[in-house]
């Protein structure tokens, strides 16, 4: 048997330091989230709403959720307006590892009328503030399959 | 869950009394490659069994060990998972029962608490409780990322990956509900930065004035990068005990009259409006004119329920009534100047919406109704997340025993960690502090725990 051809680099000797490479992917299902981001590629913003007549949360989910955590009921899938207004926002000037977009981005998170939560999502074009109203943009022609194919901008 | 049913939130009790005799640590530095893992656990066990004054040798000690309590938050970090079957072996426990608690940044409070159960219910009756984090095997804006990927990761951990900024949504909101002015943050600041100046394990000590806070780079604002907790390599470790156990190990053990739980959704969005629960401090009448144009729900983005539900449950459980006038000291988990303003509020130090007053009144200093963060806090001296929730009771177990100054003034103490102790050192001991107090804190508020510690 011959030894190993890949060694691992050496950082220090000084406590004697190595770096180990990683540099495979990880496979994520969405499982029953998956047709949220599907129906962002056809412009729909599509939330869910519980099924069961007695429960007391009739507003809709944004994150959408399969059962209600309420009563564990089934939801429905219902499409969510496409206006909101800024409930908070804040520009990430030092974002981490695998952010898809520049620093300087601004987050927000959103109020929609009917939706029991607020959505946490980015604005494209425009400065945040409080209550401002805004409008959904979404990202057809390259999607990324991840929460940021949805945008705002101001309406 | 918004409505409680009556078993929801029934008030804890211990079977059996529990006490903590012994605390350790090491020193936490951004980058630790001196010391491999199981190096920086031993240190602090043998700081704990060896320098506490123990009536029986580490030898009698080990024989007396019978279950113990592993935390660590997060396996990305250390790259090693099962790591506490390593650190068990290498501390010379097996082949003796153990389990490892993972809550996040809570991890551990929720490592303390699972202890005390153990000890409680009787299963055992002495239980160390080890915790530690390695965060300097990647950079930092990778270690951001792992931190991240403790928010939900199909929602909201693309989103800047970036745990500093779902802070800062919830404290622009904060601010804009109820108007703290940015020098009132900014004394949280330079408080705790101060106090970790007269600590040896500290990793960010600095004099700060309030206009270099206001002036430092944002991190994501409102946040500056003088206002986040530090992100650090180290170990604490406490010793638990049932009562018998304790007094034969130590003449000072201080007993845990409360450790406690909270929770709240991971995601901030989720948090769905509720009514305020009240504080043995409070009435419907503190909240009349709680809500208004901008107060619209609770808790909203500018509360944590999980702080509430955990101190509810902890005052109740050790007979608090009003935590200013009950409490001689406190660890806040300050991983943001802000989120401190906001436990203030939740653990019913000020009513909700008047939290700064805790900190522009001088309560939280050393002078003060309630010293808050003399060890410096996360902002000042350490977040090794696993060891965080640990380091806080330490600190606390030391003041109440009167034991601060041994641990902190001692000049052999400093050279042991390559420093050297300043010129300006100042004596943190209070004076015959009876009972402390320390919050553990997750996520954006998805776990927390509060322990209260007194002499008994
Ligand atoms: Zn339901």
């Amino acid at each position: 048997m011959e030894w190993p051809t890949t060694a691992l680099e050496v950082l220090s000797e000084k406590p004697l330091t190595v770096k180990n490479p990683k540099t495979w992917h990880h496979t994520h299902s969405y499982g029953g989230w998956g047709k949220f981001y599907q129906g962002l590629r056809e412009k729909k913003i599509l939330a869910t709403r519980c099924t069961n007549p007695e429960c007391a949360e009739k507003r809709l989910w944004l994150p959408p959720r399969c059962e209600c955590p309420d009563c564990w009921h089934p939801m429905e899938w219902v499409e969510a307006p496409q206006t909101g207004t800024v409930y908070t926002f804040s520009t990430v000037t030092y974002p981490g590892e695998l952010f898809k977009l520049p620093p300087g981005t601004p987050l927000i998170s959103l109020e929609i009328e009917g939706v029991g939560t607020k959505l946490m999502s980015w604005m494209k074009e425009g400065k945040p503030s409080f209550g401002l109203p805004v409008k959904a943009v979404f990202n057809t022609d390259n999607p990324t399959h991840t929460i940021l194919d949805l945008a705002w901008v101001p309406a | 869950m918004i409505k409680f049913g009556p078993g929801n939130l029934r008030i804890p009790k211990f079977e059996k009394p529990v006490y903590c005799v012994a605390g350790g640590q090491t020193d936490y530095r951004k980058k630790y490659w001196e010391k491999n893992t199981s190096e920086l656990c031993i240190e602090a066990l043998r700081m704990a069994v060896e320098e506490n004054d123990l009536k029986v040798d580490p030898e009698e000690f080990r024989r007396m060990v019978n279950w113990v309590v592993y935390s660590q938050f997060a396996d990305h970090f250390g790259d090693q998972l099962l790591a506490a079957a390593k650190i068990h072996d290498y501390l010379g426990f097996d082949p003796l029962g153990n389990i490892e608690v993972k809550t996040g940044g809570a991890t551990g409070g929720s490592s303390v608490l699972a202890a005390a159960q153990a000890v409680a219910s009787g299963y055992a009756n002495c239980v160390p409780v080890v915790g530690w984090e390695r965060m300097d095997d990647v950079s930092t804006k990778v270690g951001n990322s792992y931190i991240a990927s403790a928010a939900c990761k199909d929602f909201e951990s693309e989103l800047g990956w970036m745990y500093t900024a779902y802070y800062a949504l919830m404290a622009q909101r904060y601010q804009y509900e109820n108007e703290v002015p940015r020098e009132t943050l900014a004394q949280i600041a330079c408080k705790n930065h101060e106090y970790a100046i007269y600590s040896p394990f500290s990793q960010n000590p600095g004099k700060y004035t309030i206009e270099d806070v206001l002036k430092n780079e944002m991190v994501s604002d409102p946040l500056s990068f003088l206002e986040c907790c530090v992100m650090s390599v180290g170990a604490a470790v406490l010793i638990l005990c049932d009562e018998e156990t304790a007094y034969k190990l130590s003449d000072t053990p201080i007993k845990i009259s409360a450790i406690c739980g909270g929770s709240h959704t991971l995601r901030t969005a989720d948090r769905r409006d509720m009514p305020i629960l009240l504080l043995p401090n409070e009435t419907e009448e503190t909240y009349k004119d709680y809500k208004g144009k901008r107060r619209r729900e609770w808790p909203g983005f500018s509360s944590f329920l999980a702080a509430r539900m955990a101190a509810y449950l902890a005052y109740n459980m050790a007979g608090i009534k009003d935590p200013c006038e009950d409490l001689d000291l406190l660890e806040t988990h300050d991983a943001f100047t802000i989120s401190d303003i906001q436990t203030y509020e939740d653990i019913g130090l000020r009513p909700y919406g008047r939290g700064r007053e805790f900190i522009e009144s001088g309560d939280a200093y050393y002078e003060g109704r309630l010293p808050t963060n003399l060890s410096g806090g996360l902002i000042g001296t350490m977040h090794a997340v696993g060891a965080t929730g640990i380091f806080q009771l330490v600190e606390i177990l030391w003041q109440l025993q009167n034991k601060w100054a041994k641990f902190h003034a001692n000049p052999e103490m400093w050279t042991r960690f390559g420093k050297k102790k300043p010129a300006e050192f100042r004596d943190l001991q209070l004076k015959n502090p009876k009972r402390g107090c320390a919050i553990s804190h997750a996520g954006t508020g998805s776990h927390v725990t509060c322990a209260i510690f007194e002499k008994p």
